[in-house]
């Protein structure tokens, strides 16, 4: 068995499939893994794959082609997971789908499919309620600041809505579990950048001090809830805890 | 009643919200208006909800009153004439602050406005319209705007705010005549139809110049049900042409007595049909020009209040059908009664809302408008209440065992979504998987098919997935037995429950955890 391996960013991972693909050892004797590899099996080779721009364009190009464009965007969020096997459920997918073509992702039926479909539905889910509960203060220099711990890398997922919401603001969106960050100056194009510890703590330590309208949002959050209804199990249905932890209406 | 002008921002936010807060719809759905360079916000059609609250409903909007001064002494209301409390008014710049600051902070998705009925219906309605204004042109803001029509209101002012909101909203208040004059002394039924008539219009001539449909959108599955509630509403006008609808929300169990009076209250449509600007008189100078803009692109919704005075579940969902049928309402909202003020026709203070009602009484709502059912399927005049313990779509079922079981490799859409446990999302993943393999149950779970209540009412190659009976009694047991926690932890919010020899002592098997999923506050 040879294990391709790969680090967990997107350009990798293309890479990585590309290079597993072309090596010709039949998709059978091959598995695709993301690093770090903690406990690596024995009886196996394990090679590592460097990100290479001209392969991932080509992996790309022929997904878009031979699946489908809504392929693409449904790997692309299979890729932000944070699933272990990722990569694997995405290689095994393209296989499949380079046979099946366009019809593939409607083959829920096929266990290849279900399993991209499931990383898919996990990542998308989770984009959406960081764009429901993402919340943002103001800083003294009139920057709102958002910190996110999610699970998977939902920023580049989140960037688009917020681009569209409020072009002419400046506003940042941490994500402190990746140290990444994506960047938003009023009236132009966002970027994703990395964020060292220190920048972190700054920003957390300033955050929430000097914005007026915390208060006052978390006195409306208080007001607003019925007593004669009071329902906290539906509450977390909806609003499950883990995702509470920066949300100021719960601190 | 005292008037308090030195107030903190804080303190009025409290106040105002603390009194808007019985009001149902929060949805900032029905809208899709990208952003744009310079100005604040966007909108998405499905809606997004920012923040659950304590009673689990969620929090999209903004939602305040713009004053809890009121003229109207309604028994129900806590802010009704007679109630001792502090009062207390916005202004335009603080309403737009707040929603604007918010806004940018991600906590809310727009601003729901109403208001408590200050001096008359329609100089509240311009307060409300001065603020909505400086929202919309001073502060650029883009986001969803939901406000409500005060019934009585000049219909210039109710048009020209359509102009600027999303969505407008007309409270019925209660569903039948009697009721709201009983509880309501001071509003009418015929005056709470009216500006509903007025938006109703003012929307289907907005969509008919921009070249859409008159109708509003519907769920696109709706296309592929053959009789859904929306369908059948042209022939049905040809025939009525109004009094039909108006018979029905008279509440279909009153006397003919009333007939008489009902006529004047609905003038034939033909009436008021006319022109665009049929209300908009050009030489209102405080007024801008309508030109251009999106006159209440999300519909319009209502609520009523349930629990309060004696109606049937099956009035509630007749006035519900024919409400959507009728005045193409987007949504209906149902608002179990919670005792606020003592009085003698009202509900005793101890009443606990009747939260179960209200849940069954949105499903119906959701089967009316996803699934292709009709009031008249779910009840009739000689069972007009909903099963406590089994929900609409399941009692249903029961009750045409006859249909069933569906064969999931062969049913049409519209059959799969008869299916107890089956919804749109199920139905639809089913209906493109089987075009390339078999399914079978294994399958149906990996599509994500909920198989707890479909399993006694699907074959998967002509096989069920246990040996079960096609039988009444069967199958309510087996259904109720794991639904019956579900149903009491609704009815009996926060009390202490009484000690069951079975459910307590592990005599039965315990229900599983994620029965509530199920309950979701959703509104």
């Amino acid at each position: 068995m040879v294990i391709f391996t790969c680090q967990d960013t997107f350009e990798s991972m293309m890479t990585c499939i590309y290079d597993a693909w072309s090596a010709r050892l039949g998709h059978n004797n091959i598995k695709l893994q993301i690093e770090p590899i903690w406990s690596p099996e024995l009886f196996c080779d394990y090679r590592h794959v460097d990100p290479d721009e001209e392969k991932v364009q080509k992996v790309i190009r022929s997904v878009r082609q031979k699946i489908s464009e809504n392929s693409y965007h449904d790997i692309y969020r299979a890729a932000m997971s944070d699933h272990p096997d990722k990569l694997d459920i995405i290689y095994r997918y393209m296989i499949l789908g380079f046979v099946c073509g366009e019809k593939t992702p409607r083959m829920f039926g096929n266990p290849a499919v279900s399993a991209l479909f499931e990383l898919d539905r996990k990542v998308a889910n989770e984009a959406h309620l960081f764009r429901e509960f993402v919340r943002f203060s103001r800083l003294k220099n009139q920057v709102l600041l958002s910190i996110i711990e999610p699970k998977c890398n939902v920023l580049t997922l989140l960037a688009p809505n917020f681009e569209d919401r409020m072009p002419s603001e400046h506003w940042m969106i941490v994500d402190k579990t990746r140290m990444l960050s994506v960047v938003h100056p009023a009236d132009s194009d966002y970027f994703l950048t990395p964020v060292t510890h220190e920048e972190l703590s700054y920003m957390e330590a300033s955050k929430d001090r000097f914005d007026p309208y915390v208060g006052l949002w978390k006195s409306f959050f208080q007001t607003i809830g019925i007593e004669q209804r009071k329902n906290p199990r539906c509450q977390r249905n909806m609003l499950p805890i883990w995702y509470r932890k920066h949300m100021p209406e719960f601190q | 009643m005292y008037l308090s002008s030195s107030l903190t921002l804080e303190e009025k936010l409290k106040i105002l919200s603390d009194a808007a807060k019985y009001d149902v719809a929060c949805t900032s759905s029905g809208s899709d208006r990208r952003g744009e360079k310079g100005s604040l916000g966007n909108s998405v059609a499905a809606g997004i909800c920012h923040s659950f609250a304590s009673d689990g409903r969620c929090i999209s909007l903004l939602k305040i009153l713009l004053s809890n001064e009121c003229i109207y002494d309604c028994k129900y209301c806590l802010n009704r004439r007679s109630n001792d409390k502090v009062r207390t008014t916005f202004t335009p710049d603080e309403i737009c602050s707040l929603t604007v600051e918010f806004y940018k902070r991600n906590y809310i998705e727009g601003l729901f406005l109403s208001s408590g009925v200050v001096k008359t219906p329609t100089y509240t309605m311009e307060l409300m319209y001065r603020s909505l204004y400086l929202l919309r042109t001073k502060y650029h803001f883009r986001g969803y705007i939901h406000a409500k029509a005060v019934p009585g209101a000049a219909p210039e002012i109710i048009e020209q705010i359509g102009y600027l909101a999303d969505r407008m909203s007309v409270n019925m208040e209660l569903p039948t005549r009697e009721s709201l004059h009983a509880l309501a002394p001071g509003k009418s039924h015929e005056n709470i139809l009216k500006p509903i008539k007025q938006i109703q219009h003012g929307i289907t001539d907005y969509r008919l110049s921009i070249g859409k449909s008159a109708q509003m959108e519907r769920s696109s599955a709706n296309r592929y049900l053959s009789n859904s509630i929306f369908k059948d509403k042209k022939e049905k006008q040809d025939t009525i042409t109004g009094s039909s609808g108006s018979k029905a929300l008279n509440g279909p169990q009153t006397p003919a007595g009333t007939g008489p009076s009902a006529s004047p209250a609905h003038p034939a449509p033909s009436s008021d049909a006319g022109s665009p600007s049929f209300y908009f008189r050009q030489n209102t100078p405080s007024l801008p020009a309508a030109q251009n803009r999106s006159f209440v692109p999300a519909g319009q919704s209502t609520q009523m209040i349930i629990g309060a005075t004696p109606e049937n579940d099956y009035q509630l969902l007749q006035v519900t059908q024919s409400l959507y049928q009728q005045f193409d309402l987007k949504r209906v909202f149902f608002s179990a009664y919670v005792p606020l003020n003592e009085d003698s026709a009202l509900p005793s203070l101890d009443t606990a809302p009747p939260l179960l009602r209200e849940h069954r009484l949105y499903q119906a709502d959701w089967l009316l408008r996803f699934y292709g059912f009709h009031a008249e399927d779910l009840l009739d005049p000689s069972r007009p209440n909903f099963n406590i313990l089994l929900d609409p779509k399941c009692d249903w079922a029961l009750r045409h065992l006859g249909l069933f079981p569906i064969e999931i490799q062969t049913a049409s859409y519209e059959d799969l979504l008869k299916v107890p446990g089956l919804g749109n999302k199920s139905a639809y993943r089913i209906v493109q998987a089987r075009r390339t393999t078999r399914l079978d149950f294994p399958a149906l779970k990996k599509l994500g098919v909920v198989l707890k209540r479909a399993q006694y009412f699907i074959t998967c190659s002509g096989k069920m997935l246990y040996r079960t009976p096609i039988e009444e009694d069967f199958i309510t047991r087996q259904l109720t037995s794991t639904d019956q926690k579900t149903t009491w932890s609704l009815d009996h919010p926060q009390t202490y429950r009484q000690l069951s020899l079975f459910d307590d002592l592990h005599l039965s098997t315990p229900a599983p955890e994620d029965s509530l999923k199920t309950l979701s506050g959703q509104l």
